[in-house]
């Protein structure tokens, strides 16, 4: 997986879902797709893992529209897998719903969501 | 609140239900005979669980039938009303009524009936008022505070089936303001994760008033998916201590785990019979891999260990086979257990008194033999009452007290149980059954026949001395109907009655209907298995001990009587088989009350056969009860020798 490799994902993903974006900086972008539910978190995880490659994830959820437990519980589990290896996790931004459903169900705090985040 | 995950439940809760309704009875029963006050406390607790599950069940009308039994017990309970016959039978055709909602639940039908609404009736008016009033919650646990914590806990599937713990919790806020926090003790390591499944759990502390109905209703979709705790933090009504709620939430999520086995296929088994099974698994492994060591040869140094070995793994396997046949082995308490209330109310209905005394309830046996030695039981306990114990006034003549006894015994005997049903009555009336027999064409005079044999005549079919019918016995159905269902289990019944003394039915059966011992007797190239228990003896006959009479049918002289030869190899139509019958064997057995010698080659030893069913394999096979697989795989037949015997006496009718 090392190597330049262009931003633009596997053809199939849908509209929303952009693969991982790669700065030279060795932070892999992953921007969460709008459907961001059960149905598409084989891909995230997938996408996630590809970005662990670089110890350093920025999650772009600025997109998510729905959202639902599956995908918040992969989000916690890739906060915790970057923290064992010393990585880091940033958002680009988050939506209101990716807000308000970490918020439900106790997770706003450890995922750092910018919302979350004392000010 | 109707969904598939709450029909489950509701399984669940009838099953329990109905634990209870007997617990009821037999702690009823007991208190009739002078029981302590430990025992109004057990039948109030059980009243108090159907009541309460009924409630959340959505049966309200078994809820509030429920609550006044219970009312009335606690009444008897706080020593406000002293327990008596009137109220013992009350509360008896209560309990009859529960099953007949309960069965009405299982169906769908509406529950209340007129015998309800009776009963209901006479509850009330046993408490001094008309209708129910009130009370009902007074001794509900909680179920409303102004602050809850929920423990939730979705199973790994439950997102996969569609239900998101966020829309839960998203619900649960409109009843309050939530605390949420999240468990990820369960988590495990991103690369080992499914995304589809769940592994967090949650704390939710819900402020502000809310009823325990409402939070429960949020998590109904999900029931049997998640472990769920509900608990107030503080309760509102002071009529029930905090204590008390919790229990009640522990009992529902332990209902909700557990899986609903509505159906009768299973069987449950004490924790110690498994741990001592895995022990035994445990044992076999080692002496596995102990005879794995000779895979490469065995040279004569290691012959002993190797002999060891074989030992070894004989004796486990026997114990293995013995511990699994020990999990299908249920105490016959549970048959047992319906006597108590049919005795007495046989007794009540005769007018008749009558003590009934159990023992052996912790007896073992087979679960089938166990489901269908009930019937059987029944009609003899029927009989017992209806034809051997006598009225009070009889037995005053008689000499003997008011009180009349049944007995019923379990016990083992060798491979067998013995179930014994046995009366102080008058014993079977020889000269009444004689002088039916002689009405009916069974026989001409009784004058020649022992009482055995008389009392053999009370199993044809149809017999029956009484002059009246009654709707309790003397259709004359009943024990030709007995002796057959215990004869399809491979036992036999015998009697044994004292004119004066009483009368005594031995109920034979074996310990299981998996396993027999048999004789392995050689006809032609062919093996059968003769069951062990059948068997009295084998002889060798000389030529000229076998007696050919007309129709072609040969006897032999045995013990002082004349019994018929089967020559199995003509039954089976076996080529190449011995047949000079000196040269042969003749085993006598014994089934069905008769006997025959069956003519066989040889004997080849004694073993130990697994039934397979041939119905089930191939298609029945008179004469043949099942087939087993001997040690060389070859299968061999086992011999039904009931059923041959009775092939024998229809032929000889013929």
């Amino acid at each position: 997986m090392a190597g330049k490799q262009a931003a633009k994902g596997s053809g199939q993903a849908q509209a929303g879902a952009k693969a991982v974006a790669q700065a030279d900086t060795g932070v892999a972008v992953v921007a969460l797709p709008a459907d961001c539910r059960i149905a598409a978190q084989a891909a995230l995880k997938a996408q996630l893992a590809g970005g662990l490659e670089h110890g350093a994830i920025l999650l772009d959820g600025q997109q998510v529209e729905r959202v639902d437990t599956a995908a918040l519980q992969l989000l916690v589990l890739l906060r915790r897998e970057l923290d064992e290896r010393g990585g880091t996790l940033a958002w680009r931004g988050a939506s209101d719903a990716l807000n308000e459903a970490a918020g439900l169900l106790g997770l706003a705090r450890i995922l750092e969501l910018p919302a979350a985040r004392p000010a | 609140m109707v969904n598939a995950a709450l029909a489950q439940f509701q399984q669940v809760f009838i099953e329990e239900s109905l634990e209870g309704l007997d617990t009821m009875e037999s702690s009823l029963l007991a208190l009739d005979d002078g029981g302590d006050a430990e025992l109004v406390h057990t039948i109030f607790r059980a009243a108090h669980s159907i009541k309460g599950g009924a409630a959340t069940f959505g049966l309200p009308e078994m809820s509030s039938f429920t609550h006044e039994a219970e009312s009335l017990l606690d009444e008897v309970r706080g020593g406000k009303r002293a327990i008596d016959g009137g109220i013992v039978e009350l509360l008896l055709r209560t309990v009859d009524c529960l099953r007949g909602m309960f069965a009405r639940a299982r169906a769908g039908e509406p529950l209340n009936d007129a015998t309800a609404e009776g009963l209901r009736g006479e509850l009330a008016a046993m408490m001094g008022r008309g209708t129910a009033a009130g009370g009902l919650q007074a001794r509900r646990p909680a179920d409303q505070a102004d602050a809850w914590t929920i423990r939730f806990r979705p199973h790994a599937g439950m997102l996969a089936g569609g239900n998101d713990p966020l829309r839960l919790i998203r619900e649960l806020a409109g009843l309050g303001e939530l605390a949420v926090t999240a468990e990820l003790d369960r988590l495990p390591a991103l690369d080992k994760l499914d995304p589809t499944e769940c592994h967090l759990g949650w704390t939710i502390e819900l402020a502000g008033p809310a009823k325990r109905a409402d939070i429960a209703a949020v998590f109904d979709w999900v029931e049997g998916e998640c472990e769920l705790a509900i608990e107030p933090k503080h309760v509102v009504a002071a009529t029930a201590p905090p204590a008390a709620a919790a229990p009640v939430a522990d009992v529902a999520v332990a209902r909700a785990q557990r899986e609903t086995s509505a159906e009768s296929g299973t069987v449950r088994v004490a924790i110690d019979k498994i741990d001592g099974l895995i022990n035994l698994v445990g044992e076999l492994v080692i002496t596995q891999s102990m005879l794995d060591t000779f895979r490469d040869g065995v040279d004569a140094s290691r012959l002993a260990l190797l002999e060891q070995g074989l030992a070894q793994l004989a004796r486990h396997t026997r114990e293995l086979q013995e511990s699994v046949m020990g999990i299908r082995m249920l105490p016959i308490a549970s048959v047992f257990n319906r006597f108590p209330r049919m005795v007495r109310d046989i007794g009540q209905k005769l007018g008749k008194q009558v003590r009934l005394e159990l023992v052996g309830e912790h007896t073992e046996l087979d679960k089938t033999v166990l489901e269908k030695i009930g019937d059987p039981l029944v009609h003899l306990v029927r009989n017992a009452i209806d034809h051997g114990l006598e009225l009070p006034a009889q037995r005053r003549a008689a000499g003997k007290g008011d009180i009349g006894t049944l007995r019923l015994e379990a016990s083992h005997r060798g491979g067998n149980i013995v179930v014994e049903v046995s009366d102080d009555g008058a014993g079977l009336n020889r000269e009444a059954i004689v002088a039916k027999a002689v009405q009916r064409g069974l026989i001409r005079s009784g004058e020649s026949l022992g009482d055995e044999a008389v009392a053999e005549l009370i199993f044809q079919p149809g017999f029956s001395t009484v002059a009246v019918t009654t709707d309790l016995s003397g259709r004359g159905v009943g024990m030709d109907v007995v002796r057959r269902n215990v004869a399809d289990l491979g036992g036999s019944v015998t009697i044994r009655s004292t004119p004066g003394k009483g009368c005594v039915f031995t109920i034979t059966l074996p310990l299981t209907l998996a396993i027999i011992d048999g004789l392995t007797a050689a006809v032609g190239g062919e093996h059968y298995i003769v069951p062990l228990v059948s068997i009295v003896e084998s002889v060798q006959l000389k030529r000229e001990a076998i007696k050919t009479v007309a129709g072609g049918g040969e006897l032999f002289r045995f013990r002082g009587e004349y019994l018929p030869v089967i020559r199995l190899h003509e039954l089976f139509g076996c080529p190449d088989a011995v047949r000079a019958i000196d040269e042969g064997l003749l085993i006598v057995v014994e089934g069905d009350g008769a006997r025959v010698g069956l003519f066989v080659d040889g004997l080849i030893g004694q073993q130990q056969a697994v039934v397979k069913s041939l119905e089930a394999n191939y298609r029945r096979v008179n004469g043949v009860s099942g087939a087993t697989i001997l040690a060389d795989g070859s299968v061999a037949l086992i011999v039904d020798v009931a059923g041959m015997v009775r092939m024998q006496s229809r032929r000889k009718v013929a």
